[in-house]
């Protein structure tokens, strides 16, 4: 037995700082890095993620009669060939208004010298086509009323257009206009940096001048001034040099320009009639789907409230059009959807991935891609809803498209549509399967851009088709 | 002053918390993710530095549980505590382990154990020792089935032990034999975890497995000692373990990437067989002085190979065995006409076959310790330190070889019980 002392205080202290000492050095390790056990785990004892991307894609072709092209910054003129969505049109309506302090005008001193319209295309303005063509650019007088009375009554639609004097007020070119030049460079063949000037009647201009000249109650007057001077159409001539042709969104700051003389006085003097009820401006639009596969689209009848018929891309060369700004969107419906939550594996939607592949061979630097595609929810009237978001991620999806001009495959639009499809696969109403997705360019480009996208369907091989990547979680039951 | 109730409720209290608490902490340990984890093999006892040969071995003071037998030697009226915890310094070699990372290293605790000597001839110890334990992880690129490009990661990960909570009791006869029983109850949770990362490391989805265990695993020993002449003592031993099945529940649990739960399933209960157990052990002491001690272990795992089904594959459990040899160099004190021990040396070898085959490889265990420890004098504790380095493993056959380097300390604390204060014979 052994003959001991008891402990002391000191002792007992040490004791059990020594035991909290080790507890907390329990957690101060180190681990090797080891590729060791994969081949003794049973992975079927685990869940897996399966990705299914054989689910149908049906591509569809939306077409609206219309979009509202009013208001949109741009006076969009000019006329393209394109060789997948044909001929489109562009002519801008606008108004001009006198200005608010007139100069005072002496028969003795002053005198008329010409007239003409001055517009601006900017650097960073839209355009579409083949800049190489040259255009003549045409403006003409409007010859009716412009302003929001029946049947213009919420605004200036692409289809909507007004009828102008066919005599032209003047034209120029044929010019070019170079989007892409340095900015050492002028964008105009014109070469006054980012301007075109029109010469327009000098029988205007003189009446305009005279009116200055005696203060008439037309010019002094805005509302008179364009019951009198109803607007301007700018538009082009035809296609243009080369057939192929372009349109150019100019910057609606565009003015008339009354230049006249004063006796010894050498500086160019002139009075600007600006654009003026920028809200009213508007970008008529007309498309010619002769010799594509669009012509064989379903358009509205014209009944009110109509659905947007949807056209199914095997009557449309095999492909889905957006170009929303002509009322062009696709549809994406997908039909059997619903089966990869009957499979007997699936426990629960990891993710989804729509991935939207261009026809390779209908795009180019000249009839360049959409930048921005965005994705919509849809049912059954083929309106678009709302956006669909992408997990973690604020804002609308636009595709993110990496353009690679020397691989055009690689270039695809992709989407998180994973929140669709759990909504999809989760919904038991009698409407589901109308369900769908719309692809559309997004605001405000979509009333102001012609760059447009060719989908192509699933016949096309799997590596250049628009597919649905569905990841699902896999466990197989367990007893 | 003897310490009070109070405050050895108190001690008792706070040793189990973090015995309980800590137990499950440790490095990684790739075969662990086989069977119901590395079981272990030592007792953290005052035989640590025999090599854990002990099945022959009394001692008055510690408690030896490699034998529930040799309770029945602690002094009369005794109580005593012991705690056990390790450091251990691994290396892994072999083409799985990535050179940039082959070492780890951690302090866990190993045991609590509490004894007393009920009456002259009854001794009692309750204690709680861990079974086994399960503590790996590794990364397996995986392709995303469907796709032909897609690469995720699996993370599978486990952790987890298995204890053993004891209660075990020894009487002598005749004062050369005394026979033993130890009721442990087997329990614990082994957590295994399959988590899919995407390419960043986010999780996808996640897999885990909670195998909770329990089940009452009986023990029995038995000891035969004496005298052989005036200066020599011997003693035999011998254990036996019989079968038991644990029964194993399982759940499942999987969650989404927003820890949403998509299954919690609670699966058929199933029964892991523990198997029979056999040990025999000698000792032979020379004057008090010098211990010779050797052992010989065998688990029957062939036996319920058929029975058990343990997660994963391609890897087999087979009869494991341990054979060790021990050596005790006792330095005693002759007090009040009590030889009382001031300190002792300690060393031993072990060789062993572990429970697991892979690749055609039966994992083998080797080593040597050495141990060196202190009965204070002045104070009711006693302290020992011991040195095992080990090789477990092979690198044959794409495993993983361990060099390990294990430190234990052993911490006894030893009282009069019942006595208030009294000190008798």
């Amino acid at each position: 037995m052994t003959i001991h002392k008891y402990p002391r205080k000191k002792g007992r202290i040490s004791f059990f700082s020594l035991l909290t000492a080790v507890f907390f050095l329990t957690s101060c390790q180190k681990q090797p890095n080891l590729r060791f056990g994969n081949q003794y785990t049973n992975d079927n004892n685990g869940s897996n993620v399966v990705v299914v991307d054989t689910s149908t894609v049906l591509v569809s072709t939306i077409y609206s009669d219309s979009t509202f092209t009013d208001g949109t910054g741009y006076l969009m003129a000019g006329t393209y060939k394109d060789p997948s969505l044909g001929t489109v049109t562009s002519r801008a309506f606008f108004q001009v208004a006198p200005p608010a302090g007139l100069p005072s005008l002496s028969p003795v001193n002053n005198t008329y010298d010409s007239i003409g319209l001055v517009v601006f295309f900017k650097k960073n303005n839209p355009w579409y086509g083949d800049t190489t063509s040259q255009q003549n650019y045409v403006v003409n007088q409007v010859d009716s009323s412009y302003q929001l009375s029946p049947p213009f009554l919420i605004g200036y639609s692409s289809n909507n257009s007004l009828p102008v004097d066919p005599t032209p007020l003047g034209q120029t070119g044929p010019i070019y206009i170079h989007p892409t030049a340095l900015d050492s460079f002028p964008l105009t063949s014109q070469g006054i940096s980012d301007t075109i000037k029109i010469r327009l009647d000098d029988k205007l201009g003189r009446q305009l001048y005279n009116m200055v000249y005696t203060l008439s109650d037309s010019i002094n007057n805005p509302t008179s001034f364009q019951n009198w001077f109803h607007g301007l159409c700018l538009s082009t001539d035809g296609i243009g040099s080369g057939g192929t042709g372009a349109i150019y969104g100019f910057k609606d700051s565009c003015l008339m320009r009354i230049y006249y003389r004063t006796a010894g006085v050498f500086a160019q003097q002139y009075i600007d009639f600006n654009i003026t009820n920028r809200s009213l401006a508007f970008n008529s639009i007309r498309t010619n789907y002769a010799n594509t596969p669009l012509v064989n689209i379903r358009k509205p009848t014209g009944a009110y409230n109509q659905t947007p018929p949807a056209t199914s891309s095997k009557v449309t060369g095999n492909a889905g059009y957006i170009q929303s700004i002509t009322g062009l969107n696709v549809r994406l419906s997908f039909p059997t959807i619903k089966a990869i939550a009957l499979r007997p594996d699936y426990i629960g939607l990891l993710r989804a991935t729509l991935t939207v592949r261009p026809v390779p061979d209908s795009w180019s630097t000249t009839w360049r891609l959409a930048p921005q595609i965005g994705v919509y929810t849809t049912d059954q009237n083929n309106l678009l809803g709302t956006p669909v978001p992408a997990a973690g991620i604020s804002g609308a999806q636009t595709g993110a498209l990496n353009v690679d001009y020397f691989n055009p495959q690689n270039a695809v639009y992709a989407y998180d549509v994973t929140s669709f499809v759990q909504a999809v696969i989760t919904n038991n109403a009698s409407n589901a399967d109308s369900l769908g997705l719309i692809l559309s360019v997004p605001p405000p480009n979509n009333v102001a851009d012609f760059r447009r996208v060719v989908i192509a369907d699933q016949s096309y091989q799997v590596n250049q088709r628009t597919t649905l990547s569905v990841y699902y979680i896999s466990l197989f039951p367990h007893n | 002053m003897i310490p009070s109730l109070k405050k050895r409720s108190f001690l008792l209290y706070l040793l189990t918390a973090i015995s309980l608490g800590a137990m499950a902490q440790g490095n990684f340990s790739p075969y662990s993710q086989m069977g119901i984890g590395d079981l272990e093999d030592g007792f953290y006892n005052r035989t640590t530095g025999l090599a854990n040969t002990g099945i022959a071995y009394r001692s008055n003071r510690f408690l030896i549980n490699n034998n529930p037998a040799s309770f029945s030697d602690l002094a009369n009226q005794y109580f005593t505590m012991e705690t056990s915890l390790r450091g251990t310094f691994i290396g892994y070699a072999g083409s799985p382990v990535d050179i940039g990372a082959t070492q780890s290293a951690d302090i866990t605790f190993r045991r609590l154990a509490m004894g007393i000597k009920v009456s002259k001839h009854w001794g009692s110890s309750i204690g709680l020792v861990p079974y086994s334990t399960q503590n790996y992880e590794f990364n397996v690129p995986y392709a995303i089935q469907g796709s032909g490009t897609e690469i995720a990661n699996h993370f599978y990960s486990g952790h987890g032990s298995v204890n053993k909570a004891y209660w075990a009791n020894s009487y002598e006869f005749f004062h050369h034999v005394s026979i033993g029983a130890e009721a442990g109850y087997i329990f614990g949770q082994l957590n295994q975890r399959d988590i899919i990362q995407a390419g960043n490391g986010a999780t996808q989805v996640s897999t885990t497995n909670d195998i909770n265990l329990q089940n009452i695993y009986m023990t029995y020993g038995m000891q035969i000692y004496g005298n052989a002449g005036k200066h020599w003592s011997w003693g035999i031993g011998g254990t036996f373990s019989n079968k038991a099945d644990l029964l194993a529940s399982y759940n499942k649990l999987v969650l989404g990437a927003d820890s949403s739960t998509l299954q919690n399933n609670e699966l058929q209960q199933r029964y892991l067989s523990l198997p029979n157990s056999f040990g025999v052990g000698l000792s032979l002491t020379h004057n008090q002085h010098f211990t010779w001690l050797a052992d010989y272990r065998y688990q029957d795992w062939n036996a319920v190979q058929g029975k058990n089904v343990y997660p994963g594959q391609d890897y087999s459990i087979a009869s494991s065995e341990r054979g060790s040899f021990g050596f005790e160099i006792s330095k005693k004190k002759t007090l009040y006409n009590n030889k009382v021990e001031l300190s002792y040396f300690q060393s031993g070898v072990y060789y062993g076959n572990s429970y697991l085959q892979i690749n055609g490889q039966q994992i083998k265990d080797m080593g040597i310790t050495a141990g060196f420890g202190v009965n204070s004098l002045k104070t009711p504790l006693a302290y020992a330190i011991t040195f095992n380095y080990g090789i477990k493993g092979t690198t044959k056959n794409n495993l993983i070889r361990q060099n390990y380097f294990n430190v234990n300390f052993l911490i006894n604390y030893g009282s009069i019980w019942f006595t208030k204060g009294k000190k008798f014979e």
